[in-house]
């Protein structure tokens, strides 16, 4: 039972790591993404740029996957 | 790398200006530089902006005049551009070229008039139908809907009808209609309607004649829109002006179409001159406008500008053939800070870093006198792309997409270029499958989980690794090999920095990027201990004390900036920890596809839809995976390593040249 228990709690801890960062970024490339929407309607040569100002964001859920997955590798110890 | 360039000066006597100007369009290789704000600049007044006299200026107002109907002319003509090679054309464009700007002028009016002659009348005829026939569709559908409605009042010779369109939405305006007409009619009146569109409503009134007066005061007072038949029409019964609308539309394309052909012949034989012609007008526009950016004195006109400095001695020479001792050529030493930012850049790499200058789509050229880092990008983004892949399977998919894009659109540069670097992207993503052992997933591992090979490794827990690398199960391994990448690659980005510094002999610079560099390579020792367990304590201690004294460098050098990048420098080495995340996701889907596509395994329909869904879920893979991971790539170096020492260049070499017109 308390193996369960903690093997719960782990895999709950990973799934807030993920879940988190995963909304701030979502959040974040909303408002990025609309800002240079209306960027690059006024000069499309923004376009190149958009796409990586969208991706900076990214680095949140990135490091929150990493974050996940060393979480649920704490199960064997 | 970054071309070399020369500064130059040209000076010669006013006579030959326009003609200098002239010779050096037909070479194509001076940057102009724009005199104007340093004439204004000089206390003395001896030097003024070149001016454009009288003439050419009635010149440049009659060729921009030829533009517009020359470009008119081509968009009627409507020639199919894509069929005229660029040899017939330049062929044309040399046959229309003078370098006596009247003469070019009337022969460009002979040919714009000698068009006109065949094509005006047909093509007046054409634009009349067209409208005829946009004029008939708008009435046909609202003349079908009140044709009932007037069949009804047709018999009585006392009545009259007046037809109206009105907006959908405004429907209600009917009954008030027909309210006020009533009283105006002593209620002999009536108001019909029957929907035309989603838009509109067509409605005829119906009175007495003898108020007919009065109801069209009325109606001319009201915001509704009567229905005006043409001329010829409007006394027809509406019957006979609906059959008569209905002939004529059914005529109209035949004669459209038979004007078309006769225009044909005139796209064929003039179209190519035309677009010759407008080439020409906006070389010689261009070479017009050049002028007011050169100085003047009262014998003398100046040019100043820059060209690659292999081409100096050829137009040396040209301009020493043309026109003797009347224009001299004086090259300019560039040596102060202000002429460095000031000079244009253009690169010159070799064939296969030549493709990745792509980047530059997204960014500023470097600063002249900088290192060019397109080798680092042509390295790094390729290898950043396949670590994050890694799959045999993919890989030869995408190298194989990426170069026939390369070679189908050799005439498009931006998607010749990127499907080179996808190609070059595909054979590191096979190297890198080859380390993971994966082909299409987990293939290969599932048939050779057996076979492993057992490497030394700088004395980690186990004193060994193990080939393949198997991504999942060796995260950890993975996660410290990317951060290291990431710290080489960041490292070459502080040392391109220094050598920036260096170059433009800005000690600060220098101070600020190598402390960076020491603080970032002392964070990594100090944190090497927690990876490799047996290193001696000197090393964390060593580690330390270089962190601190490269903040303290960075400081010196770059101000609090300094120090704050210093520090975020070990966050951007955690950034490459997307390497391994990315390609977390790209295996893991890829083990999906393999595993639904093997639980519905057996029997011919089970093999069937096993197929299908292992090739839609890898497919999908391969699309996300050419994507995502350039996209991140793209980023590492945009973001982490080129801010670390990128200088933007103000200008790009744009020589001044025949372009052989807009495109």
């Amino acid at each position: 039972m308390e193996e369960a228990v903690r093997i719960g709690l782990i895999a709950f801890s990973a799934a807030i790591a993920i879940c988190v960062p995963a909304l701030a970024t979502a959040w974040a490339q909303s408002r990025i993404g609309a800002a240079m929407a209306g960027a690059v309607a006024e000069r499309p040569e923004l376009a190149g740029s958009a796409i990586i100002m969208v991706a900076i964001p990214e680095t949140m859920v990135i490091l929150g996957l990493v974050i996940a997955f060393m979480i649920t590798t704490l199960k064997g110890t | 790398m970054i071309e070399k360039m020369a500064k130059v000066e040209i000076i010669g006597l006013k006579d030959v200006s326009m003609d200098t100007v002239d010779a050096i369009q037909d070479l194509g290789t001076l940057h102009i530089e724009d005199l104007s704000e340093k004439i204004e600049r000089m206390r003395s007044k001896r030097v003024t902006r070149m001016e454009v006299d009288k003439k050419s200026a009635e010149y440049d107002a009659k060729l921009k005049e030829l533009r517009v109907k020359v470009g008119d002319m081509i968009r009627e003509l409507q020639p199919d551009v894509g069929e005229f090679s660029k040899k017939d054309i330049q062929r044309e464009y040399e046959a229309i070229w003078r370098d006596d700007v009247a003469l070019l002028i009337s022969r460009i009016e002979r040919l714009l008039s000698e068009v006109e002659r065949e094509t005006i009348d047909p093509l007046e005829r054409r634009a009349d139908l067209a409208m005829e026939l946009a004029r008939l569709q708008k009435y046909a559908p609202m003349m079908q809907k009140i044709q009932p409605l007037v069949e009804r009042v047709a018999g009585s010779a006392e009545m009259a009808s007046i037809a109206l369109i009105i907006e959908r939405k405004y429907k209600a305006i009917l009954n008030y209609l027909n309210e006020e007409i009533g009283k105006i009619t002593d209620g002999e009146s009536e108001v019909a309607a029957a929907d035309v569109d989603d838009e509109s409503t067509a409605a005829l009134v119906i009175f007495n004649r003898r108020y007919l007066k009065q109801v069209h005061e009325f109606l001319a007072l009201q915001d509704v829109n009567q229905v005006r038949l043409p001329s010829d029409l409007a006394k027809k019964p509406i019957d006979d002006a609906m059959d008569e609308v209905r002939a004529r539309m059914a005529k109209i394309p035949a004669g459209i179409g038979k004007i078309d052909r006769e225009l044909r012949e005139a796209t064929e034989k003039y179209s190519m001159k035309l677009i010759a012609a407008r080439n020409v007008i906006h070389d010689r526009i261009e070479a017009m406008e050049a002028l007011p950016k050169f100085g003047q004195t009262e014998q003398v006109f100046i040019i100043s500008g820059w060209l690659p400095e292999e081409d100096v001695k050829s137009m040396e020479r040209v301009l020493k053939e043309k026109f003797g001792d009347t224009v001299l050529l004086a090259v300019v030493d560039i040596r102060e800070e202000k002429e460095l930012e000031e000079t244009p850049v253009t690169l010159r790499n070799k064939p296969f870093v030549r493709y990745f200058e792509a980047i530059y789509m997204l960014m500023k050229y470097p600063k002249y006198g900088t290192v060019d880092p397109t080798f680092v990008f042509a390295i790094f983004f390729p290898m950043f792309f396949g670590l994050m892949v890694g799959d045999i399977g993919y890989g030869i998919i995408i190298m194989i997409l990426g170069w026939l894009a390369h070679r189908k659109f050799s005439d498009k540069p931006l998607i010749n270029m990127i499907g080179y670097m996808l190609s070059v992207g595909g054979a590191w993503t096979i190297v890198f499958g080859v380390i993971y052992l994966e082909f299409f997933g987990d293939l290969l591992e599932k048939a050779f989980h057996a076979w492993h090979i057992h490497l030394p490794l700088l004395g980690t827990e186990t004193s060994t690794f193990k080939l393949p690398i198997i991504r999942i199960d060796a995260f950890e391994f993975m996660l410290v090999a990317c951060c290291l990448i990431g710290f080489l690659h960041i490292s070459i980005g502080l040392i391109i920095g220094i050598v920036n510094g260096v170059r433009e002999k800005d000690k600060k610079h220098i101070i600020e990027k190598a402390g960076t560099l020491g603080s970032l390579v002392g964070i990594v020792m100090a944190i090497s201990k927690m990876i490799f367990g047996w290193m001696p304590m000197w090393v964390v201690i060593i580690g330390v004390l270089l962190f601190i004294g490269g903040m303290v460098g960075a400081g010196i050098g770059g101000g609090m900036g300094g120090v704050v990048e210093s520090i975020v420098g070990a966050g951007n080495i955690l950034s490459y920890s997307r390497l391994i995340a990315i390609g977390l996701a790209s295996v893991i889907m890829a083990e999906v596809a393999n595993d639904l596509a093997g639980e519905m395994w057996g029997g011919v329909f089970g093999i069937l839809m096993g197929l299908l869904i292992a090739t839609i879920l890898h497919s999908l893979n391969i699309v996300i995976a050419c994507f995502s991971p350039s996209i991140h790539s793209l980023r590492l170096h945009l973001v982490e390593s080129f801010g670390k020492f990128f200088e933007p260049a103000k200008y790009k070499y744009e020589p001044f040249k025949k372009t052989g017109g807009e495109g």
